[in-house]
């Protein structure tokens, strides 16, 4: 049977994520929506398990690989991604069937440094480690992109987008940050 | 003599990031991916520290925490949970299980290193 067969997409619902959003979901009527510039949207699907997952991030720019920036993009990246994954794991998926997409990372604007390269580096360099496929990517160029992705279904849909996309400022993924308490 | 840790996530990259803190503060660093494997590491090596995620397939933090403190020589090892989570009820589950301490990712290097040199001495 397919489910596809039975999608009525004027009965869908949208939902729009938003820069350090990390969501996922089994529902069938769903399809998450956001816009990128710089950004990049890491979307998950567990095919077998049929969730489905996005975030949508914006690290920092790092200086030279061994700096403490280097480390910077790291760290949020990682927790970005963690958050991504444990939101799949609790609906069920599992991290030998997740299948990745990758999209966003543009060029916005001249001279700020190539940070939406960066972050799509770090993207593949996280799926890379994790062993995490990556069946599809529309990344890069110099146009924002509105992604709509399919959670249940592992379906996603990425348009190049015409004007201005309000360029986010790069925000470590979420607080609290590294807080230690001693039992 | 350098400290050793043995750190415990089923995320590589998490344990590699990880690794790269602990190295840099002059630790010696051994992984496990879950805690069925972290008990099977423990087998032969004498760590001075757990540092271990909650979320892991096969065996959670919960589970190992608990195996540790059940008994055998374990017992008094100190372990430091290193997890995503924030509830109280999941912090009051690990100290009741008997973790030592409870460190929020994304963790911060400074506050890490502070943490296991209090807990340590």
């Amino acid at each position: 049977m397919s489910l596809l067969s039975s999608i009525q997409p004027d009965q869908m619902r949208r939902v729009t994520i938003a820069q350090g959003d990390s969501v996922a979901s089994r529902d069938l009527d769903l399809i998450y929506t956001t816009v990128l510039g710089s950004c990049v949207a890491v979307c998950l699907h567990d095919s077998a398990a049929r969730v489905g997952g996005i975030n949508h991030f914006l690290l920092a720019d790092p200086a030279p690989i061994n700096g403490e920036s280097g480390q910077l993009l790291n760290r949020y990246g990682i927790h970005a991604m963690e958050l991504l994954i444990n939101e799949m794991i609790k609906r069920g998926a599992a991290r030998e069937r997740l299948r990745a997409r990758v999209y966003g990372g543009g060029s916005m604007r001249q001279g700020l440094g190539d940070i939406g390269t960066q972050n799509i580096a770090f993207a593949r360099r996280f799926l890379a480690n994790e062993g995490i496929p990556i069946l599809g990517e529309d990344v890069g160029g110099t146009s924002a992109r509105r992604v709509e992705f399919m959670p249940a279904y592992g379906r996603a849909r990425c348009k190049s987008i015409q004007g201005m996309v309000a360029e986010q400022q790069p925000v470590p993924v979420s607080a609290p940050c590294g807080d230690v308490e001693l039992f | 003599m350098a400290k050793k840790i043995l750190t415990v996530d089923d995320s590589p990259s998490m344990r590699m990031l990880l690794k790269s803190a602990l190295l840099e503060q002059g630790f010696e660093v051994f992984e496990a991916e879950d805690g069925v494997d972290a008990l099977e590491k423990l087998d032969g090596a004498e760590p001075d520290l757990v540092i271990t995620d909650i979320n892991m397939p096969r065996m959670d933090g919960f589970g190992l925490i608990t195996a540790l403190r059940d008994g055998r020589v374990r017992s008094s090892l100190p372990i430091l949970v290193l997890t995503t989570e924030a509830s109280d009820e999941k912090k009051a589950r690990a100290r009741n299980a008997g973790a030592t301490g409870w460190i929020v990712k994304p963790f911060d290097r400074d506050k890490l290193g502070a943490a296991i040199r209090r807990v340590l001495h």
